[in-house]
């Protein structure tokens, strides 16, 4: 069913790609089916801006498949503060162009998009497709789509989540598919954690969640992908064959390597979060004693813009506070920066132990908000 | 007068300075919004240029800027009440004024 591109398709999908305005003319009759081969989580969601950006959808409609290894992704107008916990070195951090709430994605989960003209949008009819493939592929799984175009397994543990953008003429609805995900990585990364985050960002819903392997260990990825890909070419007829494309392939897709490397700068990861303010008081323990500790941050595109710290009057000098927010003010909200950031007032303060260290106290607490 | 546009943004000019929205059959589709996502007063936009999106339901939902002008100012009461987009799309639930480099 996978088949390397041979020659005639390339040409076919360079014909597709090269001359969107010019309309489609191919055997393909109006429908496309494309796997990615990498797993790379910003090459992937590039292909989509791309497809998007560049494809004339008019009378023609594509089903892109695509894996990730480890990453956590999130919907453009939400906050990553929010939204999770860990940072692990080997998990990545994205934020899609979609709605919706957080994901986390690695090599057991399948991800489905369906690009169609914004007239022929329809997420209800996509999900049932799905459906249609698993109930094909095993007959007695008992799987259903809800209301919030969620797919229920059993009626109760969700197996995929939808998200969609709609553009000028195009739109896109995707959704994920669990397969055999690390679940334990899943609920330690999505944890929420409080830390006097305000802000009006889009909220994820939690659920529980369950594998399709779990259910049925015989189930692999490339079965469901094989399922889902027919069950396409059979409803929308047209060519069932699959082919794969490479998403550093400039010739294929040109200006993708620009919008690959826009998707993991700071700016757009972390820059794009709504403005939201950070308000907490924690408990500071320094020899014997405890000292309350307010901090009070306004952080908009990812920047500090206000922000106040209430201590113990003169436990730090009062100078010494006042430059530390300052200098806190317009700097990134980033553990990185901030270290930075302190490590470099340290050096003008007066060689004295204790301050140091009540000033490597403050500042570590401050850092971890982060 | 209410001008509207084909992707169902509305744009009203009065005094050279144009209020933009999104008409009732849009806010229909869209469902529910529960995120504006509004530029920054003084940005620059040409015809057509992406100014926006609205969250409905999951779906980013891009705007387009029916005039070239300059932003003037963006609708404060989007951001804690992002439903107004629903419920008074003609009047409360504007979203940006914009300056209008021609008037047509």
């Amino acid at each position: 069913m996978v088949l390397q591109s041979s020659l005639k398709n390339c040409l076919q999908l360079s014909c597709i790609f090269r001359t969107p305005k010019a309309g489609f003319r191919s055997t393909t009759s109006g429908g496309l089916i494309i796997q990615s081969v990498s797993n790379d989580v910003y090459q992937n969601l590039a292909v989509e801006d791309w497809i998007h950006d560049h494809m004339n959808l008019e009378n023609l409609r594509v089903l892109f498949l695509w894996r990730n290894s480890p990453a956590v992704v999130i919907g453009r107008h939400q906050n990553p503060w929010q939204e999770w916990l860990l940072r692990q070195k080997n998990i990545k951090l994205a934020r899609r162009r979609s709605g919706g709430g957080t994901v986390y994605h690695d090599l057991g989960n399948i991800n489905l998009t369906f690009f169609t003209t914004r007239k022929k949008y329809e997420r209800m009819e996509n999900l049932k497709l799905v459906v249609k493939a698993l109930k094909a592929l095993r007959p007695k799984l008992d799987v259903c789509v809800t209301e919030r175009y969620d797919i229920l397994l059993d009626g109760q543990y969700k197996i995929s989540g939808t998200a969609a953008k709609l553009g000028r003429t195009a739109a896109y609805h995707h959704c994920t598919l669990l397969c055999n995900a690390d679940k334990s990585v899943l609920s330690s990364v999505l944890k929420s954690p409080y830390n006097g985050i305000k802000s009006n960002a889009t909220p994820s819903v939690p659920a529980s969640v369950k594998n399709l392997f779990e259910e049925d260990p015989s189930l692999t990825c490339e079965m469901l992908l094989d399922a889902i890909a027919e069950e396409y070419a059979t409803q929308h007829q047209i060519d069932h064959r699959i082919t794969l494309i490479n998403p550093a392939d400039e010739t294929l897709l040109p200006g993708i390597n620009n919008k690959t490397e826009e998707l993991q700068t700071w700016e757009w990861v972390y820059g794009k979060t709504p403005k939201f303010s950070v308000s907490t008081c924690f408990n500071m323990f320094y020899k014997d004693s405890v000292l309350d500790i307010k901090v009070d941050m306004d952080v908009k595109h990812g920047r500090i813009e206000d922000c106040n710290i209430d201590l113990p009057k003169q436990w730090l000098p009062p100078a010494l506070c006042s430059e530390l927010v300052k200098s806190l003010t317009g700097i990134k909200f980033c553990p990185n920066e901030t270290t930075a950031l302190v490590t470099t007032l340290l050096r003008v303060c007066p060689q004295d132990d204790e301050l140091h260290s009540r000033w490597n106290l403050l500042c570590e607490n401050v850092i971890m908000l982060m | 007068a209410r001008k509207f546009t084909d992707k169902h943004e509305w744009v009203s000019v009065e005094n050279g300075v144009g209020t933009v929205g999104i008409s009732n059959f849009a806010q229909e589709a869209l469902g529910d919004v529960v995120y504006c996502s509004l530029p920054e007063v003084g940005t620059k936009l040409s015809k057509h240029d992406e100014f926006g999106a609205l969250e409905s339901v999951k779906a980013a939902s891009e705007l387009y800027s029916p005039l070239s002008g300059e932003v003037t100012e963006i609708n404060a009461a989007l951001a804690d009440n992002p439903g107004l987009v629903n419920k008074s799309c003609y009047q409360d639930g504007w979203l940006i004024k914009m300056t209008v480099e021609n008037p047509a």
